[in-house]
């Protein structure tokens, strides 16, 4: 047993008429990008959303810094901080109360939550728009508030779902490099992505899904392979044309 | 429970920064004014509006000056028959044996009209023989051989009041406790999915009952509120405007028993209202698929409202006090016109809505800790 950050084991997860996940299992750690990769459909969303309890796992188990989705699920989600595609803000809170309403949801206490909004709010480089509304801020903006109420109780483990899909290029660069950057802080990182270039650049290991099931995982330079990079490493695998 | 308060104050603050909600109350609590001005425009301009009365033949003498003073026109047709259709509002011949009327009882000015002839002819028919009897040296107060010496034990305007009270007073306060918070009920629940904040919101630790303990007290604070305003309004509106062209205004009082036992009920229907909105916009997908969801609560709230309109003596049995709704309309109803509360009612009733109540909170849990909550958006 290694000290993994999360530890997913023969995961299955049946969604509808659906069997999403079919015994998938793969390890993050501490201070790497992990890449979590495949097509859409592929199981990468459900993977995550069992790993931070939005879902039960049928079988199998999944832990995170040693507490499990099942029986600690609240121990879990306090550990987790989770930014996805979908940045759905309040648009009638500022920027500032967004993020506060989830501090004070997430644990921080009375004391501590206008002091760590303010470290997000510098970190993230959001002083000029942090007391406008919501609905007033532009999608690149928008994004920033989702990444800054996931981070402000300082989770160890952040999970990326398709972060830059809805993103312009400028915004999508700022999401890459705050990973990086978390990277460096300690942060375990979970980044999903089916966009391969992006995780050939930044994931220090990667597993690839396919319909539910593992058919690569291991340093990136590793299961690239011989082949000219992860995407055609990726079609290889699932036995697709190049 | 702090995460109940952070959720509860975040709810509140949206609520009041959204113009749409806060415009609603105020229209709804203008609304109610707004209908009684209209009613007592109408009432008094129908008391005070003279109708026209076309006759043939010779009117016996003096029964001129009483149609006059009744509001009655006298006009002289050549077919009172005829004229009663359109031309006037009833017809009357006057023959040597009495007295032929015409009138169209699908006309409203017709049966006014038809009522007041009524009164004029039994108060000259009493005239005339108490006239007769006296020529002839007998006592007219043979007529009445049992007079009656009423003394009522309150106001009969009061009475009036109170009886106006009794309906519209239930009505509007469960119409406004549904109404007044189911707006933002579908915001903070389908609007949620809608907005994708949902996920985010079911992410944090706090436990997802009192995020949901959260947000049903701002809505039923909300849903009291609007409940109340529009009932205080009513109440001043009562006490300024006048009905049926009588003097001064209708006598409206709430006695300090209706009043608290009138809050009291507007607590416990905001709440059970709050969970079951807050519970119908977690099935749905959006808000509009919110508003078709509750549209047939407006029926089901509505009916036992109404319902001593139509049987205003209705007393039923302690078994009756079980059914929401019509539990509150009950025993408001008596609060208001008996000042007095049947204590075994009131604790039947209570009974009834907190259970409705939990029953409510209960589904909204269910649905806002299943699986499918996340996966159907």
């Amino acid at each position: 047993m290694t000290d993994a950050a999360v530890r997913v084991d023969r995961l299955e997860k049946q969604l509808g008429p659906n069997k999403v996940l079919r015994g998938i299992s793969f390890e993050a750690n501490a201070g790497e990008i992990f890449g979590l990769l495949g097509p859409n459909g592929a199981g990468k969303t459900t993977s995550l959303r069992v790993i931070c309890t939005l879902l039960a796992p049928d079988a199998g188990s999944v832990e995170v810094l040693g507490y499990n989705t099942r029986t600690a699920p609240q121990e879990v989600r306090r550990r987790v901080g989770v930014v996805t595609a979908e940045f759905g803000v309040y648009p009638r809170l500022t920027a500032r109360e967004n993020i506060a309403y989830f501090a004070e949801l997430s644990g921080v206490l009375d004391g501590d939550v206008q002091r760590k909004v303010d470290v997000v709010i510098d970190r993230l480089d959001m002083g000029s728009f942090a007391n406008q509304r919501a609905e007033s801020l532009s999608s690149g903006q928008k994004q920033k508030v989702a990444i800054a109420r996931a981070i402000v109780h300082d989770p160890p483990v952040l999970m990326f779902d398709e972060p830059t899909s809805n993103l312009d290029v400028l915004a999508s660069r700022e999401i890459r490099q705050f990973m990086v950057e978390s990277k460096g802080r300690g942060k375990c990182v979970i980044f999903s992505t089916h966009v391969l270039h992006d995780a050939e650049r930044l994931c220090d290991r990667v597993t690839i899904i396919h319909q539910g099931i593992v058919v690569a995982s291991g340093p990136t330079a590793e299961v690239r392979g011989k082949f000219h990079d992860l995407e055609d490493a990726f079609l290889s695998l699932v036995g697709a044309p190049s | 429970m702090r995460s109940v308060l952070v959720v509860f104050k975040k709810e509140m603050l949206e609520i009041l920064r959204d113009r749409r909600t806060l415009i609603a109350i105020a229209l709804a609590a203008l609304a109610t004014p707004t209908v009684l001005f209209v009613i007592s425009q109408v009432t008094t301009k129908t008391a005070t509006q003279t109708y026209t009365v076309g006759y043939s033949g010779d009117i016996p003498t003096g029964l001129d000056i009483l149609f006059n003073a009744t509001g009655l026109k006298l006009e002289r047709v050549a077919d009172p028959a005829a004229a009663a259709k359109q031309q006037v509002d009833i017809g009357v011949v006057f023959t040597p044996s009495g007295i032929e009327e015409y009138f169209d009882p699908t006309r409203q000015s017709a049966q006014i009209a038809d009522v007041r002839l009524q009164t004029i002819i039994s108060r000259y028919d009493a005239a005339k023989i108490a006239a007769s009897l006296q020529e002839k040296g007998v006592d007219p107060s043979v007529l009445n051989p049992l007079p009656i010496q009423q003394h009522p034990l309150s106001s009969p305007v009061q009475a009036a009041g109170n009886s106006f009270l009794s309906f519209f007073l239930p009505y509007i306060l469960i119409t406004m406790s549904l109404t007044g918070g189911l707006s933002a009920a579908l915001d903070t629940s389908a609007g949620e999915r809608e907005r994708r904040t949902l996920e985010s919101l079911l992410l944090t630790p706090t436990p997802r009952s009192h995020v949901l303990i959260g947000k049903i007290l701002a809505v039923s604070l909300l849903s009291l509120t609007a409940a109340l305003a529009a009932i205080v309004s009513m109440l001043v509106a009562l006490s300024q405007i006048q009905f049926g062209g009588r003097q001064g205004a209708l006598e409206v009082v709430l006695s300090p028993v209706a009043a608290i036992v009138m809050v009291w009920l507007a607590v416990l229907l905001a709440g059970s209202f709050s969970s079951l909105t807050i519970a119908l916009g977690t099935l749905a997908r959006n808000f509009r698929q919110g508003q078709a969801y509750a549209t047939p609560l407006y029926f089901i709230t509505i009916f036992p409202a109404s319902i001593v309109l139509f049987i205003p003596d209705f007393n039923p049995s302690l078994g009756y006090y079980l059914i929401p709704i019509l539990n509150a309309v009950l025993v408001l109803r008596d609060a208001i016109v008996h000042n007095a509360v049947a204590w075994s009612s009131l604790a039947v009733t209570s009974a009834s809505l907190v259970l409705t109540g939990a029953v409510c909170f209960y589904a909204a849990l269910r649905l806002f800790t299943r699986e499918a909550l996340l996966v159907r958006s």
